[in-house]
């Protein structure tokens, strides 16, 4: 095998692109909770909107329309975390997150663009069940996984161009680069031969924790770099028993193998995850934010769009599970929205605005809702 | 009843495979290099999107901005950017972000009876004075805009 080719093929431990994806979908869908919906009542404001692409103009996304789709993503991101992802799933998944900043320039955070560049390396990841990332022997599973590098390369070059355009102004620039070189060498730590680099590698996760301890920055960044830091250099043995310990309850969840036909078990099952799918969506009757209700409704849809065949033929117990997940995210929609500031911060920022451009009406009626939430 | 047999990691890739997932690795990093150096041709040096050459808002001081319009019958009128656009928008007005102008003045010339619309941003920085315009034609395609220093 040449070298690029086992750069790019050769095996990892399957615990990292398990965690990796796993534990950026779950922070994803309480970042679009917490940190974008709250930002929602300012769009359509004056039916004025930029788009960051061209192929939007023209379109002025509502609050609506952005709270329904962050809703969503969120709950579909999260669903796909608490069990077994699926290709189709990332790929809406990635689809939703991609539209709900590039609508419009009012959301112009820069780490946005970077989690849709991940979400694309997702979609080609591995779809592993905890099962195969983590046996009981105690040795990590290991495998090919390309889209695992291709995540790491593409931090890699984030990092290389902090270095670059600091560089360019002047300023100090190693820290971004040693960042940069860490992430292109981290997925062979696996699979090296060499002692030495096999005990350098985890060291140099260090270099990009610091940077973003030291770094002021939006939002969540930093809570993403830092955990994908640790996942992605970690070394394999703490990395795995973590895993283990974690997927410990997913690992022994029912899974009946396929013995073919449909017996009257499997139509009750099937008729379970029905009714789970209508059930779920529900609880978003619960929130008060304007577009969720559809958000969560179109996840069900996608849910169902996802399990497929699953829902009739088995394992028979994988559909329950994936309704089970999605309840799960409707739940955690419905308990982060009423127990954080998010839909008094989306009532109050859209009363202040109101209140500016001299729409009183609009302004009374968004700060009684706003009250409603106080915290 | 739960069955806690190890699953086996996925297969290892073919060759055709191999070669699919490598002209689409080429194609990703590729874009990923290529994007951030879009910056270096852009006409607005305050559009800084995708670049990663900053992770936090940009701290550039807003300058001062004025816009009106004039009307067919020859009246001049006053915009108050505040109570016509969200704050956000406002800033990146006032900011000069160059779409974000082009696309105020676009929609300011949707209203009827407008023939003409002026913005300009005084900055105290190197910035300087800019000063837009953007002439309505009747079929709203035909506009000239200048800007200067």
């Amino acid at each position: 095998m040449r070298s690029l080719e086992r750069y790019w093929f050769g095996d990892v431990a399957l615990a990292r692109p398990y965690l990796a994806l796993r534990f950026v979908l779950a922070l994803l869908a309480f970042d679009t909770w917490l940190n974008m919906i709250p930002e929602g009542a300012k769009y359509g404001v004056g039916s004025f909107n930029v788009a960051h692409f061209p192929w939007f103009e023209g379109f002025v996304p509502s609050s609506g329309f952005y709270v329904g789709v962050l809703s969503f993503t969120g709950v579909l991101a999260l669903s796909q975390a608490l069990y077994r992802p699926h290709r189709i799933a990332i790929v809406l998944i990635a689809a939703g997150y991609t539209l709900g900043w590039s609508c419009s320039l009012l959301d112009s955070v820069a780490y946005h663009y970077l989690l849709s560049l991940y979400l694309v390396c997702f979609v080609f990841f591995p779809m592993l069940s905890a099962r195969s990332a983590f046996s009981r022997s105690g040795e990590a599973p290991r495998g090919s996984a390309w889209a695992y590098v291709l995540f790491c390369v593409t931090t890699a070059t984030v990092y290389f161009y902090v270095a670059a355009w600091s560089a360019a102004e002047g300023q100090s620039y190693w820290l971004p680069m040693l960042c940069c070189a860490a992430y292109l060498v981290a997925t062979m730590q696996d699979r090296t031969e060499l002692p030495a680099l096999r005990s350098a590698i985890p060291l140099l996760g260090v270099a990009p924790v610091v940077f973003h301890l030291a770094t002021p920055s939006q939002d969540w960044l930093s809570i993403y770099t830092i955990g994908i830091a640790l996942i992605v250099f970690a070394p394999m043995a703490p990395l795995h028993q973590l895993g283990t310990w974690l997927t410990r309850p997913a690992r022994n969840l029912a899974d009946e193998p396929s013995t073919g036909g449909i017996d009257e078990r499997a139509s009750r099952l099937f008729y379970a995850s029905l009714l789970g799918l209508i059930v779920a969506p529900m609880v978003s009757m619960f929130i008060d934010l304007p577009g969720v209700k559809t958000g969560c409704t179109l996840t069900a849809i996608a849910m169902l769009l996802v399990m497929g065949r699953q829902l009739y033929l088995t394992p028979r117990w994988r559909p329950v599970w994936r309704v089970a997940s999605l309840m799960g995210g409707c739940l955690a929609l419905w308990i982060t929205m009423t127990a954080s500031d998010a839909q008094f911060d989306y009532y109050q920022r859209g009363a202040l605005d109101a209140d500016r451009r001299g729409d009183h009406d609009t302004a009374v009626e968004l700060r009684e809702k706003a009250l409603r939430h106080a915290p | 009843m739960a069955s806690f047999a190890t699953e086996p990691p996925p297969a290892s890739p073919n060759a055709k495979s191999r070669r699919r997932a490598g002209a689409f690795i080429a194609a990703f990093v590729l874009f990923q290099f290529l994007a951030p150096l879009s910056y270096l041709g852009r006409e607005d040096a305050s559009d800084e999107r995708f670049t990663w050459r900053r992770f936090t808002r940009s701290d550039e001081v807003a300058c001062e901005t004025s816009a009106w319009v004039e009307r067919a019958d020859g009246e001049r009128r006053d915009i108050a950017l505040e109570s016509t656009i969200h704050q956000q928008w406002v800033d990146y007005v006032q900011r000069d972000r160059r779409a974000v102008v082009d696309a105020f003045l676009q929609k300011q010339c949707e209203a009827p009876g407008v023939l003409r619309v002026e913005l300009v941003n005084h900055c105290d920085d190197a910035r300087g004075t800019r000063e837009y315009s953007l002439r309505c034609a009747e079929d709203r395609s035909a506009t000239i805009r200048t800007a200067t220093r």
